[in-house]
């Protein structure tokens, strides 16, 4: 081999040096510009410094530029993204010029919906985040890549049963039955949150979030709760790459609850007069038994190469899951093919997006147990007795007649069956064409298609009380989404002079359908088929309910126009109008507006400022929009419909039932979300210190809820309107500062944190001429809707001892001898809120030479949890069929009519989420390696909180039963090593 | 340039013909369209009767739990479920035995919610038979309907919001006196009580017909002294008269050992009820159509196993001095378990406590007079529920006679009920005591006691386990619920 080298080098030389003799004259200066993963920079710019000399590297990232006489030149080497570079450079003897990427310019462009503007250009406020600002580790859902990284974004992961993806609140609750989830935009397709499902997080090239109603307004009906919009990556033009990412990581658990073990249970069950013939004799540790280390897994092949106008990226990605509870798990598989192809002189351009996924998920039966404790197969564990035994003598599952629909939360684990499958598929085509120089006409089609399936089958042996009584209950569930989208749009773009003129119209057309459809069968003779042969079923056990379908669809047709104005790249102005049409919407609604403002100034172009070297950047900003929210509003909700329900007997024959499902209600239409924002960004030290601060003020006016309405006359005590007002407020501070900055070592810390406040302005009103009284709503265990006060308010009475026969006593705080438990009592007192006050991030990054480490540290605070599970898990009338805490001894309370203030406990935590160290292998002498990182990345690593429950990362959305703790399955703790290889 | 201009103004004219955006429904029927055909009419009343069946949350007039039958059942002195020391059953319907009930209590909420949803679905069907131009007897069945819901509604609640048409505002829906929402009761039925029909059976089971009509006002007569102060015994008579014109008779209560209680009395509670006693019945199919538990909320799980095959949730009891009243001859004490029984359990009689630290596992007598009949499962039993029946009218013309001074006519009334259960006839001319009592006897179980105890004057005396209490508790509260979305509702007086 190496024989062969040389005879081939040894020929080029030759060949070189014949050509350097023949043209003595000019000098040949050669070298080849590589990216930071060592691949090669084609498109990169050479001049010799001084002259206009001046070529580009070709394909492989190779120049050759001459200058006439000289033996050595200095070069300046730029490329988009990168920092400049400067070199001296011999004749003669060829260099490998490596870029650093431009922290600066990396950002550079923010894409903001419908278009993109240079960062320096944003008027609105939106977080831009990079490939490299994502969180490393073992990522499922691309949400988890931002949590703790962008102010005023929070990231929820409630629990780590594989396939369940994080929540995210983009400035907080704008909404309490209407949908808090933002949009999701992934390269032009937009969607719900389950569109995340289809994008190979180490895939993603940029994410941006838009958060103040000038950023979001352009998706008027949508755009209230915040939009997310993802960029994937592209290849580079002209070259080729081959790209390999893996990581694997081993989970744990982080925290379990301490149960009593079978002697402690006995001992106890001695003291409160628990018949021994509720003592099995067992010593079981239930908890073991059930669960595991988990495994999780992700690996993603991509390549892309292209010529002449073409260009490509594929990649095919396992994201593979194995949980913590046996029988758990779930499997995420994505194959992408982008495609871009420029013809007539490149004015036009076609770029084809698809993308298949296809995940798989064996989940925990999610709501099971006994009658008097229905939860997760997890919390299921907790109950149960640790003397109880698993097997009876003949080898069955244990189950106790005794107990009312006892379970074995073991023999659950082992025989229910519930898999979900789902194929996600979309396609796009955008064609853009350039009109005259300036003016582009695009066309842009997405379509979307969901094909989902659920199987489920609780067979007799489960120790499942209905699935005893039915011999095994088999189930299939069959579901489409069909979701059609298409736009035309115009955009002019034109300098004049001083003047920056960025100018789009566009009409949108948005379609979905969802159908699907039901069928169940029970008494098998035995299970072997599971739910895959509902017919092996005993017919005579049909009952109504058994088989169902439903058909339903919804349009959106909008007209939006969007102006982006600049003044010596100094005033900045944007302006953006939308109009939506909605057949969700009642008929007296059918169409809203959506307008939104914004301007900002960039003060360091002013001639007063220019000598200043305080600020290298300066920039205020101000915007103010309107903003809709429709996705609360299903399709029909407007209309008066008869539906199934059941059946009944009449005329001496069982017939359906049909009953009339919902009250009319002609006026329903979008919530209304009005937003300011004023934000100042600014870059100082040197470019040493970047920050932004952003303030905002939002009302959410219409508020969809279903208000109490008095029964009589109305047949439900609620009803959906749009009445109410909500007030959220908020301050974001992101601030990074480069400590260390030479050429082998950087530090930077960097941070974000938000302020938040929400409150309920009115939840009254009338409708149609019925005045409405709704106040002191349930939200929750012990939370509530409060005029005045913040979305779940704790109003809770307040724990005061426990009497001689111990049970909990309570404070009678209007001393009137009777403890109110209704929502207005008297008795009650307020007691905190259950969403967060405040949120924040702490992500300091170093690198040294080949060697990077970066971490996450993140939390929030200021609301309260309500344990409700320690409180079930607490009292010890329950400990005749059931397990508690080691906790409840000292507590000792025997019973409680109530549910107080001793299971409210602090909300506040700190995380340290993430750990990461890479090392980037030197691949100079590797033959057919060009880039070889290998990382370690723990997760989760340590939480600081006083909360005793399991984990204080809980359901914080906003939506009803926020801030309380029901029994989560658990967090994980991972331990993961990464590889990343580029191969030439 | 000029030909692609055009082409993207084409584009764009066609897509702008894409701009509506009314709504399509697929899988359900918009509700104009739907009642106005006969058929719908007929859905309508159907509908109606839908309501009366026992359902989860609370719903229903018997069958289920946390609904009317519960709040009207262990407020009486005749069943009451315990909290277990083994853990089981909240302390919720101790507390409603123990007549503690507090107005923002589930099961009140629960009744009220279901009866004024019940009186919207009876407007509905009125108004939707009267355009449908209905079958007259049809019209009067669901007049009559919704004059049973209000009745209901009175008997528990007292003064109660009244209205008649579903297209009015709250405002317009006025909290109407007791008194006068029993005038309406009376003056709706007798208007339409002689339009129902005279069938018995078949089509009209589990139906309104006119029989079954005249006891529902034998029934509002029998109360009026307790809603109006004003007693209308000879009317209660005369609607009883009309009932037994029907020709009913007492079903036989003759030994039968393939009975498994042991009686033909006890097909009175099985499937598919006698039409020769029964007047008006719910008909139940295990979960598809209402449903029955109350024999499994009784049994105790291994119990239950023994017995029907199904776990027993080991619930209701019967308290004991309630079960001692019983002769030991009465074929219908054969409906309580006592002692030692089929899967190696003993209930004693005793019951050590209801609350804290609770009864023992098998402490407790339970009752198997709604035995399962099938199919069944371990959520509910297909047994039938009678809402009347003839041994309650021969009560009643009893009852009335006594009150009238009338002793002699009122013995062979309650002979009859006490023959049939194996008990020989009274020595001499009736009390009213003995009329309570033998109502007890009879009736146990079956949804009348409060009502019975509140008329006699029993109900807010001790027994057992609990004190006497005051007299503001022959209402229940308002629920919390209601007085919230309708601030101009006034609390009964007391609580």
């Amino acid at each position: 081999m190496n024989k062969v080298y040389l005879f081939k080098y040894g020929l080029t030389m030759l060949f070189l040096t014949l050509v350097i003799t023949a043209f003595a004259q000019k000098s040949p200066f050669t070298g080849k510009v590589v990216d930071e993963l060592n691949g090669p920079l084609p498109g990169a710019t050479i001049r010799i410094k001084g002259t206009n000399t001046s070529t580009v590297t070709d394909n492989n990232g190779v120049f050759s530029i001459q200058q006439s006489g000289a033996q050595s030149v200095t070069v300046t080497i730029t490329f988009v993204g990168y920092e400049t570079a400067e070199k001296v450079i011999n004749a003669n003897q060829p260099v490998t010029v490596k870029l650093v990427p431009n922290s600066k310019s990396l950002a550079d462009v923010v894409v903001i919906g419908y278009g993109s503007v240079r960062k320096t250009d944003l008027t609105g406020a939106v977080t831009n985040l990079g490939a490299k600002d994502l969180n490393p580790g073992p990522i499922t859902n691309p949400l988890q890549q931002l949590a703790g990284k962008a102010a005023g974004v929070s990231v929820t992961q409630t629990g780590s049963e594989p396939g369940t993806a994080p929540s995210v609140r983009i400035r907080g609750i704008t909404s309490l039955i209407g949908g808090n989830d933002p949009l999701v935009v992934v390269d032009g397709v937009q969607g719900n949150m389950d569109l995340l499902k289809q994008v190979p997080p180490s895939e993603i090239e940029s994410v941006d979030v838009l958060k103040d109603a000038s950023a979001t307004a352009i998706y008027g009906s949508r755009g209230a709760p915040g939009v997310i919009i993802i960029t994937t990556k592209k290849n580079k033009n002209g070259t080729s790459t081959v790209e390999y990412n893996e990581n694997s990581s081993l989970d744990v658990i982080s925290k379990r609850l301490n149960m009593l073990n079978a002697d402690q249970w006995w001992q106890q069950a001695q003291l409160y007069g628990v018949p021994a013939s509720a003592n099995h004799g067992s010593n079981t540790d239930w908890y073991n038994l059930l669960t595991r280390n988990g495994v999780t897994q992700n690996h993603t092949l991509s390549f892309g190469g292209g010529a002449n106008g073409f260009n490509y990226r594929a990649s095919i990605s396992a994201i593979l899951q194995n949980g913590i509870v046996i029988n758990s798990n779930y499997k995420n598989y994505i194959g992408r093919i982008q495609a871009t192809q420029k013809a007539l002189d490149d004015k036009l351009t076609l770029t084809m997006n698809l993308n298949n996924g296809i995940d798989n998920a064996n989940y925990s039966p999610p709501s099971i147990g006994r009658a008097a404790f229905t939860s997760n197969l997890f919390s299921n564990i907790y109950v149960t007795r640790p003397t109880d035994p698993v097997y009876n003598t003949d080898g069955t599952y244990y189950t106790d007649p005794n107990v009312f629909q006892y379970i074995n939360p073991y023999a659950v684990a082992q025989t229910v069956v519930n898999n979900v499958k789902n194929n996600n598929l979309f396609g796009s085509l955008k064609a853009d064409i350039e009109l005259t120089k300036g003016l582009t006409a695009g066309w842009f089609g997405s379509w979307r298609k969901v094909d989902g399936n659920t199987g489920y089958y609780l067979p007799a042996e489960s120790t499942v009380a209905s699935a005893i009584d039915n011999q095994g209950i088999a189930n299939i569930s069959n579901y489409h989404q069909d979701e059609r989208l298409m736009d035309i749009s115009l955009n002019y773009k034109k300098d004049f002079g001083v003047h920056h003129l960025d100018a789009i119209a566009v009409y949108e057309w948005q379609g979905q359908t969802y159908n699907g459809n039901f069928a169940q069968a029970k008494g098998f003779i035995n299970d072997i088929a599971t739910y895959n042969a509902l017919q092996l079923g005993d017919l005579s056990k049909v009952t109504p309910g058994d088989m169902s379908s439903y058909k339903n669809d919804r349009k959106l047709v909008s007209y939006l126009g969007r102006v982006n104005y600049s003044f010596q790249n100094k005033y900045l102005f944007t302006a953006s109008y939308r109009r939506d049409g909605s057949s969700v919407f009642g008929v007296n609604n059918k169409w809203g507006n959506f307008p939104s403002a914004s301007v900002a100034w960039r003060l360091t172009e002013e001639s007063f400022l220019k000598n200043q070297h305080v600020f290298s950047n300066l920039k205020l900003r101000g915007g103010w929009g309107i903003t809709g929210n429709q996705q609360g509003l299903a399709p029909q909700n407007s209309l008066q419909l008869v539906g199934y329900a059941g059946v009944t007997y009449f005329g001496g024959q069982q017939i359906t039932n049909f009953v009339i499902s919902q009250n009319a209600n002609p006026d329903l239409k979008w919530e209304t979300r009005k937003q300011t924002n004023i934000g100042i960004d600014f870059t100082t030290l040197n470019d040493r210190l970047n920050g932004s601060i952003d303030a905002y003020t939002a009302t959410t006016d219409n508020l969809l809820f279903n208000y109490t309405v008095p029964q009589p006359p109305y047949p439900y005590p609620s009803i959906a309107a749009n009445v109410g007002s909500l007030l959220n407020r908020g301050l974001e501070l992101t601030l990074s500062y480069q400590v260390i900055k030479t050429k082998n070592t950087t530090l930077t810390l960097a941070g974000n944190g938000s302020l938040l406040k929400n409150k309920v302005l009115n939840l009254s009103g009338s409708i149609g001429g019925v005045p409405l009284n709704t106040d002191y709503v349930g939200w929750g265990s012990n939370s509530y809707l409060i005029k005045g006060k913040p979305i779940g308010t704790f109003y809770i009475l307040k724990h005061a001892g426990k009497d001689a026969a111990n049970a909990e006593t309570v404070v009678d705080q209007n001393k009137d001898g009777v403890i109110d438990q209704g929502n207005m009592s008297a008795d009650r007192v307020i007691e905190g809120q259950a969403t967060p006050k405040y949120t924040y991030g702490f992500t300091p990054s170093f690198s040294y030479k080949n060697f990077d480490a970066s971490m996450v540290w993140r939390g929030s605070g200021g609301n309260k949890i309500y344990n409700q599970i320690r409180s079930q898990l607490s009292y010890f009338e329950n400990l005749g069929k059931a397990n508690v805490l080691q906790s409840a001894v000292p507590t000792g309370l025997y019973t409680s009519q109530y549910g107080s203030d001793l299971w409210l406990e602090s909300g506040s935590f700190l995380r340290w989420e993430n750990l990461s160290f890479g090392y980037r292998i030197n691949t100079a002498h590797i033959k057919y390696i060009s880039s070889l990182r290998v990382s370690v990345t723990g997760t989760n690593l340590l939480v600081v909180t006083k909360y005793t429950g399991i984990d204080p990362e809980l359901n914080v959305s906003g939506g009803s039963g926020s801030g309380g703790d029901y029994g989560i399955y658990p967090r994980t703790r991972t331990f993961s090593l990464g590889l990343n290889v580029v191969l030439k | 340039m000029r030909k692609i201009l055009t082409s993207i103004l084409i584009i764009g004219l066609g897509a702008a013909s894409c701009t509506k955006v009314s709504e399509n429904v697929y899988d359900k029927y918009p509700a104009d369209q739907f009642y106005g055909s006969a058929k719908g009419a007929d859905v309508a009343l159907a509908g109606v009767y839908s309501q009366v069946g026992g359902n989860w949350n609370g719903v229903g007039y018997a069958g289920a739990d946390n609904g009317w039958y519960d709040l009207n059942c262990f407020s009486s002195d005749e069943q009451v479920i315990p909290h277990r020391t083994t853990g089981d059953w909240q302390l919720d319907f101790a507390r409603l035995y123990q007549r503690q009930w507090l107005p923002s209590d589930l099961i009140i909420g629960n009744t009220w919610a279901w009866l004024y949803k019940s009186v919207y679905t009876a407007n509905l069907a009125i108004d939707q038979l009267t355009q449908a131009k209905a079958d007259e007897s049809k019209i009067a069945e669901a007049k009559v309907m919704r004059a049973w819901f209000y009745y209901l509604l009175i008997d528990d609640f007292g003064d109660v919001p009244f209205y008649t048409s579903n297209n009015v505002t709250v405002d317009k829906i006025p909290q109407t006196k007791r008194k006068d929402v029993y005038d309406f009761i009376v003056k709706e039925l007798t208007e339409n009580v002689d339009k129902l029909s005279e069938t018995k059976g078949g089509v009209y089971y589990g139906r309104f017909n006119k029989w079954a009509g005249y006891t529902f006002l034998a029934k509002v007569y029998l109360n009026a002294e307790v809603y109006t102060g004003t007693a209308k015994w000879t009317e209660c008579l005369a609607a009883c008269a009309k009932v037994t014109s029907g020709g009913y008779s007492l079903h036989p209560g003759d030994i039968d050992a393939t009975n498994p209680v042991g009686s033909k009395y006890y097909e009175l509670f099985g499937d598919k009820l006698p039409d020769d006693e029964t007047i008006l019945a719910i008909y139940v199919t295990e979960n598809i159509v209402s449903r029955n538990i109350y024999t499994i909320r009784s049994l105790n799980g291994a119990n239950g196993l023994a017995l029907i095959g199904f776990s027993g949730w080991n619930g209701t009891i019967v308290p004991k001095e309630y079960y001692d009243k019983y002769d030991a001859n009465d074929i219908r004490r054969k409906q309580f378990l006592v002692g030692s029984q089929a899967g190696g359990v003993t209930y004693t009689a005793d019951v050590s406590s209801l609350d804290n630290p609770g009864a023992g596992p098998n402490e407790g007598i339970r009752n198997i007079k709604f035995f399962p009949a099938k199919p069944a499962d371990g959520s509910g039993e297909s047994n039938d529920f009678p809402i009347y029946r003839y041994a309650d009218i021969l009560l009643m013309e009893a009852e009335c006679n006594v009150r009238l001074g009338n002793g002699a006519a009122a013995k062979p009334f309650i002979d009859q009920v006490r023959v049939r259960a194996g008990l020989s006839a009274l020595a001499g001319n009736p009390t009213l005591d003995n009329i309570y009592d033998e109502r007890g006897f009879e009736l146990n179980w079956e949804g009348h006691r409060r009502q019975d105890m509140i008329r006699f004057n029993k109900f807010t005396l001790a027994h057992g386990f609990v004190p006497a209490v005051g007299d503001f508790r022959k209402l229940f509260p308002i629920p919390t619920s209601a007085l919230n979305a309708n601030p101009g509702l006034k609390q009964n007086p007391g609580y």
